[in-house]
């Protein structure tokens, strides 16, 4: 068999998978739509037919920054149906697998896509060629958070190591010391994130947004708590759906989420910050009180900071958890399927996600609903877009265009790599 | 899926160029990995086994170089250097 090298010298790129229109008359902005081309992926069909078991590798599959925020909503609700509860060592190590999905989410949308528009670059590579120390402290930042996805979840994407009622293997006490030093490196770092990104020039906006969280009795929210919401929402995980509902627009191919009374909301760090301020550890709040933002805030092209501020809350509490940390007596706690209907909310690092499951007597998956932070988040970014592009009418479409992204990307929603390659058109009259 | 999309155009570019060659097989490619691609050698290779199954690039080994220069020109892409075919 004969063997040729042939040089090939093909760069791959990620292609645009959004488009903004503006429909413009007399001077108004009459019709503003976002549109997302992202095909249907079809993972609630996916699991239907599945073991209950398969369900944490399949919906870590979802997304490669938030994977364990998908996987441990569907091992909470699968936990929520067959009646049993995972506390002490396991929960905690539960949280601290959160801290390092925080930790590498926050920090790669804080220095590679959001920084770059506020300092006027096209991205991470040219802003490295001015910043070359900000950006490598950015990637060691986020290393210390894969480190701790690779411990606990046996690889630093789509985790394999959870399972509904634990984990295969817990680690020894020594392997999670082994982090200390890089976590305390990490936490002094991302007070200096703070720092910097609290320089930046923010707009002038404020809106105001039905905020929606998780909120935990004594806990900042990670993976449990009831859902709560800035004008009076309180309810377990289970009501969500008689609260709210995901709709088809004829525009997108993401469903929008509403509230069943009508109206859009807001999930993400703004509203987990704006509902929770108060159960931040002592020194993410002072942190936060330190760069200027009080206990509210509803500007949100300063969601950068609040994720900043989420960081430094997600290391102290990663450090806190590691040093609290007793090996358990078992990985997993015991548990027989039975035939029932579960339901849970996480916080993913871009926003609350709701999962939920029928399961049949044997374990099998008879029906999944999964609702992502992007869908619920996207009749908010559309309104942002539609209030604020007014403003902009007489920038040039490159300028306005830059605008837009930026104002997209407040939201980190999952398309946010992507809308670098963001195509706005405008149709002017 | 940013990896998916970058994989559906990598491996269109191997199709494309293992057919001007009238090769059988892929047996070898060589990758070159951006500092800031967000890609590992290992989280590449398992999307790479994925995109080719039931291609001609199925089984292909990799040469796989990660750089660690943030601030070369394509540190944010993945760059598809050469291909190994068999006729």
């Amino acid at each position: 068999m004969a063997v040729k090298t042939i040089k090939v010298d093909y760069l791959a790129r990620v292609e645009g998978e959004g488009a903004f229109t503006v429909e413009v008359r007399n001077g108004q902005v009459r019709r503003a739509e976002l549109r997302i081309f992202e095909p249907p992926r079809f993972f609630e069909a996916f699991l239907r037919g599945r073991a209950y078991s398969e369900a944490p590798d399949i919906t870590a599959r979802i997304c490669g920054i938030c994977p364990v925020a998908y996987q441990m909503s569907a091992v909470h609700a699968m936990e929520a149906a067959f009646g049993v509860t995972v506390d002490g060592p396991l929960r905690a190590l539960r949280r601290l697998l959160y801290c390092g999905e925080w930790i590498e989410s926050h920090v790669l949308h804080i220095y590679m896509l959001h920084a770059p528009d506020f300092l006027g670059y096209q991205g991470a590579v040219d802003m490295a060629r001015d910043h070359g120390d900000v950006v490598r402290r950015g990637l060691r930042l986020k290393k210390a958070g894969n480190q701790i996805m690779e411990l606990l979840g046996g690889r630093e994407i789509h985790p394999i190591n959870v399972r509904v009622r634990g984990f295969y293997r817990t680690p020894r006490k020594r392997e999670l010391l082994a982090l200390t030093d890089e976590l305390n490196w990490a936490r002094d770092a991302a007070l200096e994130t703070l720092r910097w990104v609290s320089g930046f020039d923010f707009p002038d906006r404020a809106r105001d947004y039905e905020f929606v969280a998780l909120r935990h009795a004594d806990e900042y929210p990670f993976n449990e708590g009831r859902i709560v919401s800035s004008r009076g929402l309180d309810i377990p995980a289970a009501e969500y759906e008689r609260h709210f509902e995901e709709i088809h627009v004829a525009h997108s191919t993401a469903l929008h989420s509403r509230k069943v009374a009508g109206g859009s909301y807001l999930v993400g760090p703004l509203a987990r910050y704006n509902l929770n301020f108060d159960l931040l550890s002592p020194l993410a709040r002072q942190a936060a009180q330190e760069a200027g933002l009080g206990s509210k805030v509803t500007n949100p092209y300063r969601s950068i900071q609040v994720r900043a501020v989420e960081v430094i809350q997600a290391c102290d509490e990663a450090l806190r958890l590691i040093g609290e940390y007793e090996e358990p007596e078992r990985p997993f706690v015991p548990v027989e399927p039975r035939a029932a209907l579960g339901c849970a909310a996480t916080e993913a690092p871009r926003g609350m996600i709701y999962h939920r499951y029928r399961i049949e007597a044997d374990g099998t998956i008879a029906e999944a609903k999964i609702v992502p932070p992007t869908s619920q988040n996207q009749p908010s970014i559309e309104q942002d877009l539609k209030e604020y592009v007014g403003g902009w009418l007489d920038l040039p479409d490159a300028e306005l265009r830059h605008r837009c992204e930026q104002t997209i990307r407040n939201y980190d929603p999952c398309i946010s790599c992507s809308v670098h390659f963001l195509r706005l058109d405008i149709d002017r009259g | 899926m940013h990896e998916a999309s970058l994989m559906r155009g990598l491996m269109a570019r191997i199709d494309e160029a293992a057919a001007a060659q009238h090769a059988r097989r892929v047996v070898g490619a060589t990758v070159w990995l951006g500092a800031l691609s967000h890609f590992s050698p290992q989280h590449f290779a398992e999307h790479f086994a994925q995109a080719s199954a039931g291609t001609l690039a199925e089984g292909a080994r990799l040469e796989v170089t990660l750089s660690e220069d943030i601030g070369h020109a394509n540190a944010g892409d993945v760059l598809l250097e050469s291909i190994e075919v068999a006729e």
